[in-house]
């Protein structure tokens, strides 16, 4: 995926200012910078849920840039949410099964005709069997009957990030997968994220707690005030003097 | 409970219903029957919308108007078969829900709720005034009812008794309820379920919100249509009054008297509601006042306040805290 | 010199304060509490009986008064009960489904219960001027009229005057604003929450004595004024008050010219039309403010 001279703005604030990056199949990237700096903003124009004011988006040759949320997803780019989005009044394993549901062969009609055919979607056992796998994949698979609403936090986190992969993606965009973990849950949202990228999806990560990044990145994107400020190692981004004082030291000292 | 059990259920169920009309013969109770059997239909198309969809229609009566209307004008002006005529009644009403769709892409609550409403308010307003088309508020009536059947020499069975009506009405039913069912277990039905709870993440996950909102406004309105053409058939007579708020708010209290969201809960409203509207009209009879509308309002707020998913909720609460017991 | 057009721009203007007073009433409680009171136009209908009855007793301009105020107190305490008994409860529960069904109920139960007590016959409030007219440059109207939209203008301005010099009217806004902040600030939001809702419900009231005068006083006189009401909300921007008044002008006047100019069957039809075809352009309203994700 590529970006070029991407911009955003909001009435006079611009969010983001001219952003050139680019995702190489395979990889770990992860973005960072302050509070504000536009991180959320950025996801929202790569995952479709926002419009750019200027700039493209170019995944596997194709331009996205005007592409909505459930295009893109149909494209093989999936995301989760910074304040978690899951089904609330459904089970953890009807969350799964709405994100295995084949959309890029069925659109709404096809699923109704469909339905008139077959007894039920959550009782195909192959259906099943793969929300399973997924769900014991992200290490909530004996919750698969619980209503989401009534998972504890962390594990709503996973239920999201297994139902962003049950869309069989191969870029994953995750929006700050740390906020509200405890450093417990923290190892255990890592190792997943190691999971996925062994599987060969691409990942990329937003985060402002620079620990959780700098173990699993290959690269580092850094994002101040919606300017693009550094690129590159985990320990070049680290002590590169621009990124310092963007942090003002304080992230720094809070990650190590 | 086993599949087997059940489906037993399900069959008893079935022949209990079809002996009725020959145990009961008071043609008034049939005419309940029917009564109810047309509010279970609109009620569950209406909660396919409301209940599972998330998308607040008050304008419910607008597709059970159209396609009375539609149907009884094509049977008098066109004498077109009121057999047919149901299916084009299910047809103009999906016209309409999908028209009505449209704006529900891009509002949500009390935006959508008076957006349903004024459609309706100006259909009912069009059927009131276009006077050459439909009579204004005195509505069509001698509309035909549904052809007789010829089954061979000197059999007939013809569709002016109530208990003919049933057997058709019964079969619609079954029709109906077995499309709902498969239509709200499917994964189309979990997908509406999911854009209910939360219509950015369903996007995320790829559904496109707009087409499934178009496409369960058309089912719901078509569904809904038939209704009103079968009723238009039934009764011979419609009248503006058919596109009524006051249509609307009935099947919405049945709906959630019986339980939001649910397969069985519209179904359980509508004949618990037409039945006990009943027995209050006797109660009204000896005492003089007319406390019916009062009682609906009354059961619709103490049905949010205390039993948020309607009858079906209460029971499953109640069969589930036995369940457990049981066990433990 | 008369002009048709004028004078029923003015007529426009006058109905249309009284759709500003009731909208304001329903725009407050939707802003400070998120509720969309559907009941909003019974509490009208209610103050209209107010009316009818006070008006037994008292004659004249004596009644007119009486029934203003008493309109105010008694429909205002109504809805600090309904909002206390029915609305209270519901408050912390995240759909809106739930909140537009109860009211939906208290609708049909308000309606039917004027039924029950009054009985379907339109009622008139007596006209306290006697039918008198006056003239105002290009256009005339009823003295009754124009004292409609003075003391609709009155109460709005009232109501500002509450809202931006008391104590507990900045109380009010604050919770509209914030409802943690003001909790933690030491307002008592669930006093707050009866006043807004016990004022939203009085200015109904008061609107609806009104609607009574100009109109009639029947059990189902209600389903106009709610749903003018909220074609006002909507299109001044839902918790908007300086819209609702805006709104209500709006669509008195757009009102009161499409039914002369183009159709008077289809008159009411005309804030219908409207609303949808600002809601696709703007789905929150003309003046409201946009969702963002």
């Amino acid at each position: 995926m590529r970006t070029e001279g991407l911009t955003r703005r909001f009435g006079g604030l611009c969010a983001l200012d001219n952003v050139d990056l680019s995702l190489s199949e395979g990889e770990i990237v992860g973005l960072i910078g302050p509070n504000g700096a536009g991180k959320t903003t950025l996801i929202n124009l790569l995952s479709g849920a926002l419009a750019p004011s200027q700039g493209k988006i170019v995944y596997q040759g194709k331009d996205i840039t005007r592409l909505k949320l459930h295009d893109v997803n149909l494209l093989g780019i999936a995301r989760t949410f910074q304040i978690v989005r899951v089904f609330k009044k459904l089970t953890v394993m009807e969350n799964v099964i709405t994100g295995l549901v084949d959309r890029r062969r069925h659109g709404p009609w096809d699923l109704v005709i469909r339905s008139l055919k077959h007894s039920s979607a959550a009782e195909d056992k192959e259906v099943r069997e793969g929300a399973q796998s997924l769900l014991d994949f992200v290490g909530i698979g004996k919750y698969r009957d619980e209503l989401a609403e009534n998972l504890p936090y962390a594990y709503t986190k996973r239920l999201e990030i297994a139902r962003a992969l049950a869309t069989g993606p191969r870029l994953l965009l995750l929006d700050e997968p740390s906020s509200g973990l405890n450093p417990r849950e923290l190892d255990d949202q890592i190792d997943i994220i190691r999971k996925i990228n062994g599987n060969g999806t691409t990942v990329f990560i937003i985060e402002h707690v620079m620990k959780v990044i700098m173990g699993i990145s290959h690269r580092l994107i850094v994002l101040h005030y919606g300017k693009k400020i550094a690129e590159g190692d985990a320990k070049d981004v680290y002590e590169d003097p621009q990124v310092v004082e963007a942090y003002l030291g304080e992230e720094r000292n809070a990650g190590s | 409970m086993s599949a087997s059990a059940s489906r037993l259920k399900a069959v008893l169920g079935i022949v209990v219903l079809i002996a009725v009309p020959w145990i009961i013969r008071d043609r008034y109770f049939l005419h309940l029957l029917i009564t109810a059997g047309i509010f279970v239909i609109l009620t569950s198309s209406w909660n396919l919308l409301a209940g599972f969809a998330g998308l607040l229609n008050l304008g419910h009566a607008a597709f059970y108007g159209a396609g009375a209307y539609a149907s009884a004008l094509l049977a008098i002006r066109l004498g077109l078969t009121p057999w047919i005529g149901l299916i084009c009644g299910g047809l103009v009403a999906g016209v309409f829900g999908f028209l009505l769709g449209i704006p529900s892409l891009r509002l949500s609550g009390p935006y959508l709720a008076i957006t349903t409403i004024g459609f309706a308010e100006i259909l009912r307003m069009v059927a009131m005034n276009w006077v050459s088309l439909t009579r204004g508020s005195l509505g069509l009536y001698g509309i035909p009812p549904l052809t007789a059947i010829r089954l061979g020499p000197g059999m007939r069975i013809d569709f002016y008794s109530e208990r003919n009506v049933y057997y058709i009405l019964l079969l619609l039913l079954f029709a109906t309820i077995f499309c709902f069912r498969r239509l709200t277990r499917s994964e189309f039905g979990l997908t509406l379920k999911a854009m209910r709870e939360d219509e950015i993440a369903a996007e995320s996950i790829g559904a496109d919100s707009n087409r499934y909102k178009l496409t369960v406004f058309t089912i719901s309105a078509f569904f809904a249509g038939v209704a009103g053409a079968f009723f238009a058939h039934y009764q011979r007579l419609v009248s503006p009054e058919t596109i009524g708020l006051g249509e609307t708010f009935t099947i919405l209290t049945m709906t959630v008297l019986g339980g939001l969201g649910t397969l069985t809960g519209p179904i359980l409203g509508a004949v618990l509601l037409t039945f006990l509207s009943e027995g209050l009209r006797f109660l009204e009879d000896m005492v003089k006042i007319d406390v019916r509308m009062v009682i609906y309002g009354l059961l619709l707020i103490v049905t949010m306040l205390f039993m948020r998913n309607g009858v079906m909720g209460l029971l499953t609460r109640v069969t589930d805290s036995v369940l457990s017991r049981k066990k433990g | 010199m008369e002009s048709l057009l004028l004078q029923q721009i003015l007529n426009g203007t006058v109905v249309g304060s009284v759709y500003s007073l009731v909208a304001i009433g329903l725009t407050m409680i939707f802003g400070v509490m998120k509720i969309s009171n559907f009941a909003q136009g019974d509490y009208s209908m209610a103050g209209a009986y107010v009316a009818v009855l006070v008006f037994a007793f008292l004659p004249g301009w004596l009644g007119w008064i009486g029934s203003l105020l008493a309109a105010a107190a008694l429909i205002g305490l109504l809805g600090v009960f309904t909002e206390k008994f029915v609305f209270r409860p519901l408050l912390d529960r995240s759909t809106d489904i739930d909140i537009i069904m109860v009211s939906i109920g208290l609708f049909i139960l308000l309606e039917n219960l004027a039924l029950l007590f009054f009985h379907a016959t339109p009622r008139m409030i007596p006209d306290p001027f006697g039918g008198a007219t006056i003239r105002l440059g290009f256009a005339s109207t009823s003295v009754m009229r124009l004292v409609c939209l003075i003391f609709s203008f009155a109460a709005i301005a009232l109501l500002e005057l509450f809202l931006n010099r008391t104590k507990t009217g900045v109380a009010i806004r604050a919770t509209s604003e914030n409802r943690h902040a003001a909790l933690l600030m030491g307002i008592d939001v669930n006093r707050i929450y009866g006043i807004t809702f016990g004022m939203g419900t009085a200015m109904a009231g008061i609107g609806g004595v009104f609607y009574g005068t100009l109109f009639a006083v029947y059990p189902m006189m209600g389903v106009m004024p709610t749903l003018k009401a909220f074609i006002v909300t909507i299109l001044g921007g839902m918790g908007n008050l300086r819209g609702a008044i805006f709104g209500g002008l709006i669509l008195g006047v757009a009102e009161t010219l499409g039914g002369t100019y183009i159709s008077m069957e289809y008159k009411n039809a005309v804030g219908f039309v409207i609303i949808i075809l600002v809601l696709l352009i703007r789905p929150s309203g003309l003046f409201g403010r946009r969702e963002s994700l």
